[in-house]
């Protein structure tokens, strides 16, 4: 129902519970829903399990009065999502209409390779199954599990602008975008230039480490490290 | 950041044309909640089309019903936001959202509407379970 916004979802403003394949569900209001993702604003997580809580004890919870907030902004890979459930559904002990989200687009395989830019709106960020698992065992080496990582830009490098990688704590503002075991944190000035971005991770003869693909950037210096847009 | 007066002055109207009295400073919060006797209704009014729309004429129809709270109030989300702040000090057990409705009885909160409880329902719907709210708790105070 987007009373004032036809170009959102058809759930923009209203108050979603995501559920994802994992231990993690989401509630917050729904932005914008799409093939790629979904955004929620003034959202709230919950681990199944936690705090003595199952998934369905936290729904539960909040939908009577509702989640405090933990994130400003929320984004969700639409691939880790199983379902979009109003919580006023739950709130009111009406069956549970499940609104599906689009489905995926179609690709030929699973491969972990660079995606298209998404369009003005896009927000995602993509990390491939060897990036994860890399950020994975360095956060577990660091031994501080609260950490996420931080993905950011900053002026200067051979093409303009330098990449930023690091291990931080959530930032108030900061857009946060899940992945299993930890979350990928951005500030406001570095998504406009890491919209649409892969993070890759290469292990082979010719050396490893982290590699950006960036869809955004118009030139790209040879090491990698830098790029304009 | 708040909306220009002239755009929300209508959606204040809304409430204040059914006789619901407006607080616009915590003073005013405090002076309504001190009478802690009987039944009293808080609406809190925002600009949010998806759900206060709805809300507003909800809230009219549902004081046609023959039970209703003896006093009425409203605040105004992201506007008037000193009394916004001091009516939610009152639940603060409550996360916070806007628009929503708490009914009180003898000071204590006895319904609660959050906002996933007013978004994508009609007056009707909203209307409808306000009044099955006043029946169970306007009337029996009376």
């Amino acid at each position: 129902m987007g009373t004032f916004h036809d170009n959102k979802s058809e759930l923009h403003g209203i108050t979603v519970v995501v559920d994802t394949a994992g231990p993690k569900v989401y509630v917050g209001r729904c932005d914008d829903m799409d093939d790629r993702q979904v955004i929620l604003l003034d959202a709230d997580e919950h681990e199944d399990g936690k705090d003595g809580r199952s998934k369905e004890q936290y729904v539960q919870r909040a939908a009577k009065f509702g989640v405090w907030k933990k994130h400003e902004r929320l984004v969700i890979p639409r691939a880790q999502v199983t379902k979009v459930q109003k919580l006023g559904e739950v709130y009111s002990g009406a069956p549970a209409a499940v609104v599906s989200p689009p489905k995926p687009a179609e690709s030929p395989a699973p491969a972990p390779k660079p995606k298209a830019a998404p369009d003005a709106n896009g927000a995602v960020v993509a990390l491939t199954p060897n990036a994860q698992e890399e950020v994975r065992r360095l956060i577990a080496a660091d031994g501080k599990p609260g950490l996420g990582l931080r993905l950011g830009v900053k002026g200067g490098g051979c093409s303009g602008f330098s990449y930023r990688l690091e291990f931080d704590q959530k930032k108030e503002g900061d857009t946060v975008i899940p992945s299993e075991g930890f979350s990928v944190f951005l500030d406001r000035k570095s998504l406009i230039y890491l919209r649409g971005i892969t993070l890759d991770y290469q292990k082979g003869l010719q050396g490893k480490g982290f590699v950006f693909h960036n869809p955004n950037a118009s030139n790209t210096c040879g090491c990698g490290e830098s790029f304009s847009v | 950041m708040p909306y220009p007066e002239e755009l929300v002055a209508p959606m204040r109207k809304e409430l204040t044309n059914l006789g619901i009295k407006e607080l616009r400073t915590p003073a005013d919060v405090d002076a309504f909640m001190k009478d802690k006797s009987g039944t009293s209704m808080i609406v809190l009014n925002s600009v949010c089309g998806c759900a206060a729309g709805g809300a507003r004429p909800g809230v009219a129809l549902s004081l046609k019903n023959e039970s209703k709270p003896a006093r009425i109030a409203t605040v105004f989300a992201g506007q008037d936001v000193d009394a916004v702040k001091q009516m939610r000090s009152y639940i603060a057990d409550i996360p916070p959202s806007s628009p929503c409705i708490a009914i009180f009885k003898d000071g204590e909160l006895a319904h609660f509407v959050p906002r996933h409880g007013i978004e994508g329902r009609s007056p009707q719907d909203i209307a409808a379970g306000l009044v099955q709210a006043f029946n169970g708790i306007c009337a029996a105070a009376k």
